[in-house]
């Protein structure tokens, strides 16, 4: 007799980017998946890589400048902000009052901006088709529009420089400003009505992706996933920079830790953030830009510093190694993208193919930041 | 069912409002006075001669290295007619690797460099890299024909 | 459609004009609705659409169409030619033979068939062949994945979508189409069966692989699935397809439940009026499918298929079952729409606690400078059945 042989089921192996609708960049994962369930992931990075940390030693301190609007081309004020601070540490430099207003402003509204871009992004992987990427888009450029017309730019800004910003803000901001955020709100109104209380989106995000609070921790994950898990870390009140510990805001913390709670926590975000814009537009006060004495070429003494901003993502820090001179001899960008991905693995295998890419836009990378 | 129905209501509403959205080569948005394209160089039209006297500060602050300069002596000074002694020669930018930073605007010393804030400075699409490089005459053109109103940072 | 205007006694030339009619039709079809929907998106989404091509944009899909003939009609090597290329005909011939059953007016129609409802599902059950076919041939793992999930969905929506049909042609006591439209008079059937129209729009939404149920298809999880290797003409030919079946669907629910061309208010009507009747409710039916589209986001296919068998398939046998009841007993009509719409009501309590829904909310700290982090106790896990995290990578 013939032994009747089983038949035998294979894993495949299918390789997700990096050219992949829904891998933001150009990021690849090689899924091993049997039918729909994922058996294993192995993440794939530095297709973006350009160097920019090594460029940087070679770049003046005012030079580097661009290359972190480059890094971090969702966030770029906060990516500005970290250099800045660490650069004003390294200097000792001093940044006058309505510069840090300036920044603050600009940067939380950065932080809406890169939210909203997250919200569309999550849209369209969850799968609706385009419309509340639309809606996200709409509400970006009105403050986008802001941002132009303060720095001229509509992505790479290279606003802010050591010491405080390059340019006086345009006279009409303040009402500009104030022109934009009804329209911020009815955006996230708009968004939180069509998602918040979707049963589709909630059976296809809730309990997809969870960590806990340990595991988390342990990951290194910062910014809205650590927040998602329940951990009320937040850089700005935890470790208070630049005018940060004068603005009344809440941390929104999440419970479960999963894909929703990211959701979630970056919707309330975004409200919080036009809260903080709103006091300093308020508190915004008169004065000078930049310091009195600022020199020319700035030459930095021998020592290393570390600065960190809650960027939208999650810490991103700038640490530099000075030899004296007027170039870092190392610099290094602590960014939240990539830590955050390396939980990646932990998040998705035994999930569906389809929570792969919900998982993957809640972790909301950036490649360039990833691959720097 | 609620929450579906919730976001059919939206759905519904915003298709009441009006499109955002504009006809982009047929309708241009206003481009804001501190726009950034890419820089070009100023004429000073009293002298007839560029404001730029080919110093290399812009030169050597380029974080990309984009820009070449050389300087020669400037007739006109010799005639009594400009107070620059020294003039720029030949001037190359090459848009391809300029990062539009801003930085040679600030360490000019001449104002003689600024950023385009006109749609001409970011319709540039060309077939080959090489048109991207444009000398001094195709950088000063702009600026000769009046056709753009700099705004040079303080 | 022919058999009224021209008397025509060879049947090979009557069978090939109603060949010519079909393919014009569902040409004419995919081309109008396409632009339709990008115009209907445009306006969910704030947009203009599609303006350049003609005024307003009306000729862009014609400009999208020579364009797609023009393109090369490429084939990866790997590919399993014959599967491979004849698969675009196995989805676009279930289309094509379903339009020849389906009546537009009392008396437009290639042909009326007694068992046209019957015929019509059957023939458009074919499809997943098609899809099987472009996912297996074209040796690509993330066709192979759409292929599979399309069969799966397909298959399994067959049974909810033929049951509720079978709950109204026991009530109409016909499966004839246009007995159907005739039986339901004055009030038309989706006023007796709510629970029905519910099981077939979801079913057909399925069928069609339209959000909230485009899973085979879906663009950012398999790139387009079955299609994701098609160009040009081929390519064009599943489009046409997705679109001439997205028209049947909708005329199948418009003269099925939403009464066809009749109206309330009066059973003689002249052609035109029909035919704007039955023009306008399969309008309504498509544009409540584009409006879907636009809104939802899509499902799993685990919890497609968990939807399809623990929610559809026993509400639509409690349906026929109580049709059944209701006429074995012969009790009042006011029973059916009670008995159905109480299945609505029971659909809709299944799926809110199915998903158990209840709003979860962020919670905010107003902590300022605490400095130190408070760990929470271990919370995270699987709320919703399924996905949990799995073990560590």
């Amino acid at each position: 007799m013939v032994q009747e042989q089983e038949l035998e089921t294979l894993d495949i192996n299918v390789n997700m980017g990096p050219q992949h609708p829904s891998t933001h960049g150009v990021f690849r994962m090689v899924l091993t998946i049997d039918g729909e369930r994922v058996m294993d992931v192995e993440p794939h990075v530095g297709y973006m890589h350009r160097g920019a940390e090594k460029l940087s030693e070679s770049m003046d301190y005012r030079q580097a400048l661009g290359y972190q609007d480059r890094t971090e081309y969702l966030a770029q004020f906060l990516a500005e902000h970290a250099y800045c601070l660490a650069v004003e540490k390294l200097l000792g430099l001093e940044v006058p009052e309505r510069a840090e207003y300036i920044r603050v402003i600009l940067c939380e509204l950065n932080r809406i901006t890169s939210h909203f871009m997250f919200l569309g992004a999550f849209g369209v992987d969850v799968g609706i088709f385009g419309t509340v990427f639309t809606y996200a888009f709409r509400e970006r450029e009105y403050i986008q529009d802001i941002f132009e017309e303060v720095t001229g730019e509509r992505l790479m800004y290279g606003y802010f420089r050591p010491g405080g910003v390059v340019w006086d803000l345009p006279d009409n901001f303040v009402q500009r400003v104030q022109e934009v955020l009804p329209h911020t709100r009815q955006g996230v109104k708009d968004i939180d009505l069509l998602l918040t209380d979707n049963e589709i989106l909630a059976a296809r995000s809730r309990g997809v992706g969870a960590m806990n609070a340990e595991d988390a921790i342990d990951w290194g994950l910062t910014g809205p996933l650590l927040r998602a898990c329940g951990v009320p870390w937040d850089l700005r009140k935890d470790r208070p920079y630049s005018i940060y510990d004068r603005f009344e805001f809440d941390i929104p913390v999440g419970q479960y830790g999963d894909v929703y709670d990211r959701y979630l926590v970056r919707l309330e975000e975004i409200r919080q953030s036009i809260r903080i814009v709103e006091q300093a537009l308020e508190q915004l006060p008169e004065g000078p830009i930049l310091p009195e004495k600022l020199p020319r070429r700035l030459r930095a003494p021998e020592a290393e510093v570390y600065a960190a901003v809650e960027a939208a993502r999650g810490e991103y820090g700038i640490y530099i190694v000075s030899k004296g001179g007027d170039k870092p001899y190392r610099l290094k960008i602590r960014s939240p993208s990539f830590s955050n991905l390396s939980a990646l693995p932990q998040m998705t295998i035994g999930s569906y193919v389809a929570d792969v890419v919900a998982i993957l836009g809640s972790i909301d990378i950036v490649l360039c930041d990833v691959d720097r | 069912m609620i929450g579906i129905l919730k976001g059919m209501y939206v759905t519904l509403s915003t298709m009441l409002r009006k499109p955002v959205t504009i006809q982009y080569p047929s309708t241009h948005r206003e481009v804001a006075e501190r726009d950034r394209a890419f820089p070009i160089l100023l004429w000073d039209s009293e002298v007839v001669e560029p404001f730029c006297t080919g110093c290399h500060a812009c030169e050597r602050a380029c974080p990309v290295e984009c820009m070449t300069v050389t300087m020669k002596d400037n007739p006109l000074h010799a005639e009594g007619k400009s107070k620059r002694r020294k003039i720029v020669d030949q001037f190359w930018i090459d848009y391809g690797r300029c990062m539009r930073c801003n930085i040679c605007v600030e360490v000019c010393n001449f104002e003689a460099i600024a950023m385009n804030n006109t749609w001409a400075g970011h319709e540039l699409s060309k077939y080959n890299r090489d048109s991207l490089v444009l000398d001094l005459d195709q950088l000063l053109a702009q600026h000769k024909q009046g056709k753009i109103k700099a705004w040079v940072a303080e | 459609m022919l058999s009224i205007t021209v008397d025509i006694n060879n049947a090979w030339l009557s069978a090939f004009l109603a060949l010519v009619v079909i393919v014009l039709l569902m040409t004419l079809t995919a081309l109008v609705l396409i632009y339709v929907e990008r115009k209907f998106s445009a306006r969910i989404q704030m947009r203009l659409g599609p303006m350049r091509v003609g005024p307003h944009g009306t000729l862009q899909t014609i400009a999208d169409a020579i364009k797609l003939l023009a393109k090369e009609d490429l084939r990866p090597r790997s590919a399993d030619r014959w599967v491979f290329e004849l698969a675009p005909f196995a989805i676009f011939v279930p289309a094509f033979l379903a339009f020849v059953a389906i009546p537009f007016t009392r008396d437009w129609a290639v042909s009326f068939l007694d068992l046209g409802l019957f015929y019509v599902i059957a023939v458009t059950g074919l499809s997943f062949v098609g899809f099987l076919m472009a996912g297996w041939g074209s040796d690509n793992k993330y066709a192979l994945l759409g292929g599979m999930r399309a069969a799966a969905q397909l298959i399994s929506y067959e049974v909810p979508l033929v049951l509720a049909l079978l709950a109204v042609s026991m009530v109409a006591g016909s499966l004839s189409l246009s007995d159907i439209v005739v039986f339901q008079g004055r009030v038309p059937l989706f006023v007796w069966q709510p629970l029905a129209l519910y099981i077939f729009i979801v079913a057909a939404l399925s069928e069609l692989e339209r959000q909230p149920f485009d899973i085979p298809t879906a663009e950012s999880e398999v790139v387009g699935g079955p299609f994701i290797e098609y160009s040009g003409i081929r390519w064009s030919m599943f489009m046409l397809t997705s679109y001439a079946n997205l028209f049947i669907y909708s005329l199948l629910g418009a003269l099925v439940f939403l009464g066809g061309w009749d109206w309330p208010l009066g059973r003689e009507i002249g052609l035109g009026w029909q035919l704007v009747l039955i023009f306008a409710k399969t309008s309504f039916l498509i544009l409540v499918f584009m409006w879907f589209r636009f809104t939802f986001p899509r499902l799993r296919i685990d919890q497609l298929m968990s939807y399809c068998w623990k929610v559809l398939i026993p509400l639509a046998f409690l349906q026929i079952f109580l049709n059944g009841l209701v006429l074995v007993y012969e009790w009042p009509d006011g029973i059916l729409l009670l008995t159905s719409g109480a299945g609505l009501l029971l659909a809709g309590y299944i799926v809110y606690r199915a998903v158990r829904a209840e709003p979860r909310r962020v919670r905010l700290v107003p902590a300022r400078g605490s400095g130190t982090v408070a760990v929470p106790p271990q919370t995270a896990g699987a709320e919703v059945g399924g996905a949990g995290t799995g073990g560590s990578g």
